[in-house]
């Protein structure tokens, strides 16, 4: 009976046009920001080394590698190699001393001149 | 002891002053007796004649007129005072989740603090009467109105949630989202909870359009976008659909694993995703420009929302405006959360919650809540089917807008089958395009119901 009394067109349509708005909308937007993406996106490009710079170049010395993309886990652990080691390394100090000046800025405010609660002082 | 004798002098010198005064004071207070006696006397019988005579006090009617005016006497001789007591008792369990299990604190204490206040008899902190069918009944206010009255005004005309997602802009970093732009949809997928919900609450018979779009909107998970719709659509429902709403927000560690792990299997759960790619600077302080156009222009009743978020956004990516930034994620979103905590806790009067309709609220609530979580995953599996890298379903959970619980809760259950997975920056993108979905969503329900 009250399932019957219920307007169930509008609350479909309500549903479905709802469904289908958030999903539109949102799909809009993942076009739009895609597409500003891959103008936007920062780019890192590495110069490989030409044949003709490569056959030139000393033997010895140990040739660039071209390294597009680091795993997460690898740059964690060059992170973390990187941190203990500069982590050690005892910084040099600077040899100068400062004392930090303590002295405070005259101001009526806090002048003890003016103050209500002063004790007598014998002179 | 020259300076006693000073010291002694100028006393003299200071009490002969003030006798001195006392006497020529006392010379112009005679004088100006004189003068006004005819005047004082003329009216002194006027008053007599006017005065009425003066009741004498019985102890025995006053105090039982004091005890009659208590809130204590309405507690227990009024018919429907065991309401209140059951109310008292509902701010005090509310007291207890938020102070010590720690449920969304910040908003559950100050509105179960505006229950226990609306609550107490003869205070009149709050006059639902001001605010009858929907209007704000701004003649009435001339006659006397609460100070919980005055603040709910803001929530009223729509203004603290508005502020609030102000603040919520500027604590958000939508890089992720940026960096893989699909995760909108999985928090498009996770408003599906809503307008099923929707579809529930209308099928119980209990609830008008509106107030089912209201209720749906827990799904959602977002207390504000809620609060903004209740108020304009089924404020009579706000307290309920609040409490409902902060409190499973509240309750997402406990509601979506299950759910989760329901829904996938061991191997899903241990998928590794690729490291999400760096966002530019000029990418993330376009992104909240570009989304308030788009956005504003295909469902402008999503402005309030979405363009107070993008604004937060803004103010907090550009980076010259640091002070505004700092002000919005602490002192306005404080001082908003403060007012709409416990104006919000005041609608929640004994007559208005303590009814079937109130509990029907908080089952249908958990229900959409849950239908929420689960579309997010389940399209995160669709997508599956079609993606070259895969995305671990976990993360499509988060695409209900609890920030950052629900993204915390992708990571947690994602490290129970594989510890080395990080899905942390990987569910913040669900995470946040599902504050923008619930928010598009509220604007549809605005926009068709409103």
């Amino acid at each position: 009976m009250v399932l019957a009394s219920i307007n169930w067109g509008n609350a479909l349509i309500i549903t479905f046009m709802g469904i289908g708005i958030v999903f539109i909308v949102l799909v809009f937007l993942i076009f739009i920001i895609s597409l500003f993406g891959k103008v936007m996106a920062p780019k890192v490009s590495v110069k490989k080394a030409s044949q003709k710079e490569k056959s030139g170049a000393d033997q010895n010395v140990i040739e660039e590698t071209t390294i597009e993309h680091i795993p997460a886990l690898d740059s964690a652990a060059i992170a973390t190699a990187l941190h203990l080691y500069f982590d050690d390394v005892h910084d040099e100090e600077s040899h100068i001393i400062t004392i930090k000046s303590v002295e405070r800025r005259y101001s009526p405010w806090n002048s003890k001149i003016y103050g209500l609660n002063n004790n007598l002082i014998r002179r | 002891m020259k300076n006693i004798l000073k010291i002694v002098l100028v006393l003299i010198v200071f009490l002969f002053s003030f006798g001195g005064n006392k006497v020529v004071a006392q010379d112009v207070e005679k004088s100006a007796v004189a003068a006004n006696v005819e005047v004082v006397a003329s009216e002194v019988s006027d008053d007599i004649a006017s005065e009425e005579v003066e009741e004498p006090i019985e102890l025995g009617k006053s105090i039982s007129k004091f005890a009659k005016d208590s809130g204590i006497y309405s507690l227990f001789a009024d018919k429907y005072g065991w309401k209140y007591l059951v109310m008292i008792c509902i701010a005090c369990l509310l007291f207890y989740l938020a102070i010590v299990k720690k449920f969304e604190p910040l908003l559950l204490l100050p509105i179960a603090f505006g229950m226990l206040l609306t609550n107490i008899p003869g205070a009149g902190l709050y006059t639902p009467e001001l605010f009858a069918d929907g209007h704000v009944h701004w003649q009435e206010f001339a006659n006397g109105a609460g100070l919980l009255d005055y603040l709910y005004l803001g929530v009223k005309l729509g203004i603290y949630p508005c502020l609030i997602f102000i603040g919520v802009g500027s604590m958000t970093d939508f890089g992720p989202l940026l960096a893989n732009p699909k995760s909108l949809l999985l928090g498009a997928a996770a408003q599906i909870g809503i307008f099923a919900t929707f579809l529930g609450a209308r099928a119980t018979g209990l609830f008008s359009p509106a107030e089912a779009a209201s209720i749906g909107i827990i799904g959602g998970a977002d207390g504000p976008t809620a609060i903004f719709l209740t108020s304009k659509l089924a404020p009579q429902l706000l307290g309920p659909i609040a409490v409902a709403a902060y409190s499973y927000m509240a309750l997402v560690p406990v509601i979506q694993p299950p759910i989760m792990r329901a829904l996938t299997t061991k191997k899903e759960r241990a998928i590794q995703m690729k490291q999400i790619r760096t966002v530019s600077k000029k990418e993330k302080i376009i992104f909240p420009i570009m989304v308030t156009i788009i956005v504003a222009l295909l469902l402008p009743d999503a402005t309030p929302l979405l363009g107070c978020l993008m604004l937060g956004n803004l103010m907090r990516e550009c980076g010259v405006v640091d002070r505004l930034t700092k002000t919005a994620q602490n002192e306005l979103m404080n001082i908003c959360t403060i007012f709409l905590g416990i104006t919000v806790g005041a609608t929640a009067t004994a007559d208005a919650f303590l009814n079937v309709r109130t509990l029907m609220i908080l089952g249908i609530g958990i229900l959409a809540f849950s239908l929420g979580s689960a579309s997010g995953v389940l399209l995160a599996k669709f997508m599956n089917l079609f993606l070259k890298n895969p995305i671990n379903p976990l993360i499509g959970s988060a695409g209900v807008s609890a920030v950052p619980m629900a993204a915390r809760v992708s990571q947690t259950v994602g490290q129970e089958e594989n510890p080395s997975n990080f899905l942390l920056m990987h569910a913040m993108g669900p995470n946040v395009a599902g504050v923008i979905g619930s928010a598009v969503a509220a604007g549809i329900m605005l926009n068709m119901l409103g």
